[in-house]
């Protein structure tokens, strides 16, 4: 049997081979891990579905692979499958290298699912060659105002034929005619263009990452199609701040440090329970709201190579130290890019906590398709009247932005209020967890 | 006076010219096109490729008479007729330019011979032998060329100081011959003259010979130079030439000493410059560049949108092919089509013994701009054909993009290379990789085989050879 590259998560229809950890000949369990996906979030295994034998490696490390691409053919139990170890050995290149030489620099040979990956493509050479391509091809590509960069070759080398184009366009007006309004990136700003910076002193150059990319272009979506409002407001959160001091001692010596957050998770999805709203999305296609009844909190995290939003399930169901623990061990699995691209999905309200670092209020922004987030900043002492008199006060400034398509402020202002309600009178029982 | 409405006028009519004005007739458009030439074509029917190949094909019998004493078939001494020659390469130059004016008749391109001037943007100006004609235009096309340059420290007004256009009409064989510049021009001429029995010395300034063509494609022929001329000269710089009795005394720095020698005649063979001056280009927008050649954009339009540029006074490779295709270009641009000159493969080809030819990448270009490749070699020494053709001194050779092993460029140095590197064009402009030739089959036993064998060298198995170890 062949094991192909699983539907990797909505949206991704493209990884990179980042480690393969089986070889040719070699013996695997079912469920063992064949190799490891890299896509633009994450680093995610592949596990097998079969026990068996490997009789051959279709891809090669750093190569990009498409939803359906085969990776490994597998000869099950008892079928006496050969592993054609000659051929590898063999002076000349198999076709399986020829695959792989192919990926290495981008193009793919596409096995199913001709147009899944092309909305992302790019080719690029080292070379800084355009596209292989017949001289006939590039002329209809130029006349129809088509860049074959975009276009994906099936040709040895990734050369384009007249039936990739094809198969282009055809994706191209199947974006086009789909319900769902599809944002591309920056289409209707002018073409950007460079400044050379270097006029008026030295400067360096780095490109962006794929994480940065993915970022942006998710940020860029979400700010303009999403019409944004954000609410500030502060909590009064001194009991809390004490009451972690009190239970902090005791994770730490289970080796987890225990910070603002799981609190916040806690009260937040008590005034989330009571507003469901906020933990719902708008179906744009459908024409409906979505309510869910989980409650799967996003928490962003600041990665080296940019922001991450890994997503800690069930929070309802868990209690404080608990969620702790498993936080921190999401944040550092992210941090080591090791997240599966399954705790990447299905978020219903993300959180972005800035206080470990500082900050007061600022305007986060949603995380499409969810429909609000939270921004904390960091607790500070402030002076605060209380019953007419001046009292010192841990002051949390907390900042929700939200799709003003499916909340009002009214809304907004009330939600807030249970949220404040619920972090400054927080039940000594959730700590029992 | 009488002023002439055109869709297209193209100024002159060479391979330029005329391939935009029968491809522009055969589009519908009503086309005027302008030489100054009686015999239309160009330099490169009149005074240059034609010609020289003609006389490289005639002398070449000269050449393989000797090698075949050592095959055990001899000949006598050749008698040689200068009158004959002439009148054989003229007749060919004849029919071609014939060919031409056939075709435009039938096409319904009008030709009209005299000098071109352009008055404003939309106007030109033409001298004819029955006075001036204006000629009121949509779009002009400049194809005027180049033509051989002369410094004016060689400019002694002696006939015997030649540039191509004069030694192609062979008046005589001198008897010692100096070829300035050992560019292709310089090679192929010398070639001719040493075949006819001149001692030809040939002089390079920079340190090799056919600059622009990798060193490994160089190096037969200037085996082969050193041979065939009396002797070959690089880093040498001819300083100046005076008239002196029936002969030319020329001053030249060898290694930095300076030599004075005696030749019965010089050939000035060290570039071309563009014929751009007298055109009236200052009454357009059309702008030129710091060598003087006219500035283009991709689709060859220049800083007049009106007016278009192809060829060699548009600057670049200065080679008929791209002139023609420059012309098809312009012609689908001014029809309305997305035609551009990017990315266009422009074969070169020197008709020297051996010949050499190339196209997209060279190994040095790579090198400069830092481009990692492969460079696959197969020497012809391996090859039964070259064998039989008495010839093995030729190489094969694949640039190769390793990731994808993409074919970027094709270089052949050997017997016929212009004729075989026509399949490297298509491989290098298809994207084809070098598994795409290997798998190719080849009949055999032709030159053409070496292509293949080559690109199986790059896979590590090639039958002929052994491979360079790796893959």
């Amino acid at each position: 049997m062949d094991v192909r590259v699983p539907r990797l998560a909505e949206g991704v229809e493209s990884a990179t081979v980042a480690n393969i950890l089986v070889s040719e000949g070699g013996r695997i369990e079912k469920d063992q891990v064949i190799l490891e996906l890299e896509t633009e979030k994450a680093v995610g295994p592949i596990p097998s579905p079969a026990s068996g034998k490997v009789t051959k490696i279709h891809v090669k490390e750093g190569d990009e692979v498409a939803v359906g691409q085969v990776l490994i053919s597998l000869s099950e139990e008892g079928v006496a499958g050969k592993a054609p170890k000659e051929k590898r050995n063999a002076p000349g290149k198999s076709q399986a290298a020829d695959l792989a030489a192919q990926g290495a620099a981008r193009p793919v040979r596409e096995t199913s699912q001709p147009q899944a990956a092309q909305a992302e493509y790019h080719y690029e050479s080292r070379s800084g060659l355009p596209p292989p391509a017949s001289p006939s091809v590039t002329k209809i590509a130029r006349e129809l105002g088509i860049d074959l960069t975009r276009v994906r070759g099936s040709e040895r080398g990734g050369r384009i034929t007249l039936e990739d184009l094809r198969a282009y366009i055809q994706h191209l007006q199947q974006i086009a005619s789909a319900p769902r309004p599809v944002v591309l990136e920056r289409s209707e700003s002018p073409a950007p263009k460079s400044v050379d910076f270097s006029r008026w002193g030295p400067i360096q150059k780095k490109r962006i990452s794929s994480v940065r990319r993915t970022v942006g272009q998710r940020m860029y979506d979400s700010w303009s199609t999403i019409p944004h409002i954000t609410q500030f407001d502060e909590a009064d959160v001194t009991e809390l701040v004490a009451l972690r001091k009190k239970y902090a001692p005791a994770l730490e010596k289970k080796g987890t440090h225990l910070t603002l957050t799981p609190f916040v998770m806690k009260a937040l999805v008590a005034a989330l329970k009571k507003y469901p709203i906020f933990n719902s999305s708008l179906d744009e296609a459908g024409g409906e709201i979505v309510y869910k009844e989980y409650f799967h909190l996003g928490v962003a995290v600041d990665t080296e190579a940019g922001l991450i939003v890994p997503v800690l399930r069930d929070v309802d169901k868990k209690g404080i130290s608990r969620l702790a623990v498993e936080l921190n061990e999401l944040v550092e699995r992210t941090r080591a890019r090791k997240v599966s691209l399954e705790e990447l999905q299905g978020g219903t309200f993300t959180i972005s906590n800035q206080g470990g670092i500082g900050g007061g209020h600022f305007t986060p922004i949603i995380n499409k398709p969810e429909g609000a987030i939270l921004g904390l900043g960091r607790a500070v002492a402030k002076p605060v009247v209380k019953k007419g008199k001046i009292e010192t006060r841990m002051m949390l400034p907390l900042c929700l932005s939200y799709d003003h398509r499916l909340i009002d402020g009214a809304d907004a202002v009330r939600f807030m209020n249970e949220l404040i309600q619920a972090l400054e009178n927080f039940p000594q029982k959730e700590l029992k967890g | 006076m009488e002023t002439i409405r055109t869709e297209i006028v193209i100024l002159g009519a060479g391979p330029g010219g005329y391939a935009a004005a029968f491809y522009a007739a055969d589009k519908g458009k009503k086309v005027i096109l302008v030489d100054r030439a009686e015999r239309l074509g160009g330099v490169c029917l009149n005074y240059g490729c034609i010609p020289s190949k003609a006389l490289l094909h005639a002398t070449k019998m000269i050449r393989e008479v000797n090698e075949s004493n050592a095959r055990g078939i001899s000949f006598g001494a050749p008698k040689i007729s200068l009158d004959k020659l002439r009148e054989w390469k003229d007749s060919v130059l004849e029919k071609l330019a014939q060919g031409l004016s056939g075709l435009s008749q039938k096409r319904g391109v009008e030709v009209l011979r005299g000098k071109g001037h352009f008055e404003d943007s939309q106007t030109l100006r033409v001298e004819t032998k029955e006075g001036q004609k204006f000629i009121s235009y949509e779009k002009a096309i400049i194809a005027v060329g180049t033509k051989p340059a002369m410094p004016p420290a060689f400019d002694l007004g002696n006939k015997r100081v030649m540039t191509s256009t004069e030694a192609l009409e062979i008046e005589e064989i001198p008897k010692n011959l100096l070829v300035v510049g050992g560019g292709y021009i310089g090679m192929e001429l010398g070639t001719v003259y040493a075949a006819l029995g001149s001692q030809v010395v040939l002089t390079e300034a920079l340190s090799s010979a056919l600059v622009g063509a990798d060193s490994d494609l160089v190096r037969p022929v200037m085996r082969y130079a050193e041979e065939a001329f009396k002797e070959v000269r690089l880093n040498t710089k001819v300083v100046k030439m005076a008239t002196s009795g029936k002969q030319i005394k020329v001053t030249l720095t060898v290694k930095g000493e300076q030599r004075e020698e005696m030749y019965d005649r010089v050939l000035v063979s060290v570039g071309r410059v563009p014929n751009c001056k007298d055109l009236g280009l200052e009454n357009t927008k059309v702008a030129l560049d710091e060598k003087g050649f006219i500035q283009v954009n991709a689709q060859r339009q220049t800083a007049d949108p009106a007016i278009y540029a192809v060829g060699d006074v548009a600057g670049g490779a200065l080679l008929a092919h791209k002139a023609s295709k420059e012309a098809r270009i312009v012609v689908e641009v001014i029809t309305g089509e997305a035609s551009s000159f990017e990315d266009v493969i422009i074969p070169a080809v020197v008709f020297t013994d051996p010949e050499v030819a190339w196209c997209g990448l060279t190994e040095a270009e790579a090198k400069e701009r830092g481009i990692s490749v492969q460079v696959a070699r197969f020497p012809w020494a391996a090859s039964g054909r070259a064998l039989t053709f008495d010839r093995p001194d030729g190489l094969t050779k694949l640039i190769i993009e390793p990731e994808t092993e993409r074919v970027l460029g094709v270089g052949i140095v050997g017997h016929g290379a212009g004729e075989l590197i026509s399949e490297g064009v298509l491989a290098v402009q298809m994207g084809a990789t070098a598994k795409d030739i290997a798998e190719s089959v080849h009949p055999h036993p032709t030159l053409s085989e070496t292509l293949m064998e080559c690109a199986e060298v790059f896979y590590g198995y090639p039958t002929h050879t052994l491979a360079q170890k790796k893959r």
